[in-house]
């Protein structure tokens, strides 16, 4: 579905008229529902592994349900199933407005970015319940889910910094300047602390490049700079639009034009 | 992007990855790559016939659009 905004909807600031524009809000809309689905599951297993540490019955004695394999679920459920499918809505949500400008890349490429990062999450799930895992907290699926991962990361940095070239602006707007930062700084770690040689190409076993202190320095690179961009960056690029539009002004120093009317 | 040019592009990228997922299953050596090889090839078969399904609404919404 679609949702048509009218240049005669811009605010009397900006004179200039414009062609009506159809932004993309299926896959905005799909990413929405996505991140309050994983948001349940996320709190669910919260709750459950939480319950496991007072009652150690809880882990029922089976392998699959055991803390040390539920814990990667919740903590990535809530960071990258819920908080990344929150980014991905936003962010797209986000660039059509202020650009005025569709999303770069087609139905079929928005459709790819989001069925695509929804197999992931299941897969890396399925796979940490199975115990299979690189042991590296917030880096925990294995190569081949990481490549996966690649794949939908580059298609939707595609979409997005497409979408900023298609733009009717001059100007870039603040918050895309903030997802752009989150897309590309991401990618660079996400690359960098994951180069693993497989053990063979139809095993789900790899063995980082990096040996002993030199793995621990990587991956806690990674891991801080993933809060810093994931969770930070990436969601201050959110703030930058909609607190702004909720209070109904502009930020002085971050904006040169007004967005009450995108 | 033209949306044919995109669907074209995407479905063959897609494509390639199912078949990359069959390969992986064919030869899996433990669960976890079994499982996601089939899954993989299941992913790419449903968005494919996805896009074809899309393809044909629109050429049905094109047609009924030119009978009004």
């Amino acid at each position: 579905m679609s949702d048509a905004v009218m240049g005669a909807a811009m605010p009397a600031a900006r004179p200039v008229s414009r062609a009506a524009v159809t932004y993309n809000m299926d896959v905005v809309r799909k990413f929405t529902i996505a991140a309050m689905f994983w948001a349940v599951v996320a709190f669910l297993v919260g709750v459950v592994i939480a319950a496991q540490l007072a009652f150690p019955i809880m882990n029922l004695g089976l392998e699959w349900t055991a803390f040390g394999r539920l814990r990667p679920v919740h903590t990535s459920a809530a960071i990258f199933a819920f908080g990344g499918s929150a980014l991905f809505a936003t962010s797209f949500y986000i660039v059509q407005r202020t650009c005025h400008a569709r999303l770069f890349g087609g139905e079929a490429l928005h459709n790819f970015i989001f069925w695509g990062y929804q197999f992931f999450i299941v897969m890396a799930a399925l796979s940490y319940v199975m115990g299979f895992s690189q042991g590296q907290e917030y880096a925990e699926p294995e190569w081949h889910l990481d490549i996966f991962l690649t794949i939908i990361w580059v298609a939707y940095g595609v979409a997005f910094i497409g979408t900023l070239f298609l733009r009717q602006e001059p100007h870039i707007y603040v918050a895309n300047w903030f997802f752009m930062a989150f897309i590309i700084t991401v990618a660079v770690l996400h690359l960098g602390n994951n180069v693993a040689l497989p053990a063979s190409f139809f095993e789900a076993k790899s063995y980082s490049v990096y040996s002993g202190v030199q793995n621990a320095l990587v991956q806690w690179w990674y891991g801080h700079n993933a809060v810093g961009f994931f969770l930070t960056a990436a969601f201050l690029g959110m703030m930058y639009y909609f607190i702004p539009k909720q209070a109904g002004r502009c930020i002085p120093t971050a904006c040169r034009w007004c967005i009450s009317g995108r | 992007m033209h949306e044919q040019t995109s669907d074209l592009v995407v479905g063959l990228l897609v494509l390639l990855l199912g078949l990359v997922g069959l390969v992986m299953a064919s030869g899996a050596l433990d669960d976890a790559m079994y499982v996601f090889g089939l899954s993989l090839l299941g992913f790419a078969v449903v968005f494919d016939l996805g896009l074809v399904k899309r393809y044909f609404d629109r050429i049905d919404a094109a047609k009924a659009g030119s009978h009004v």
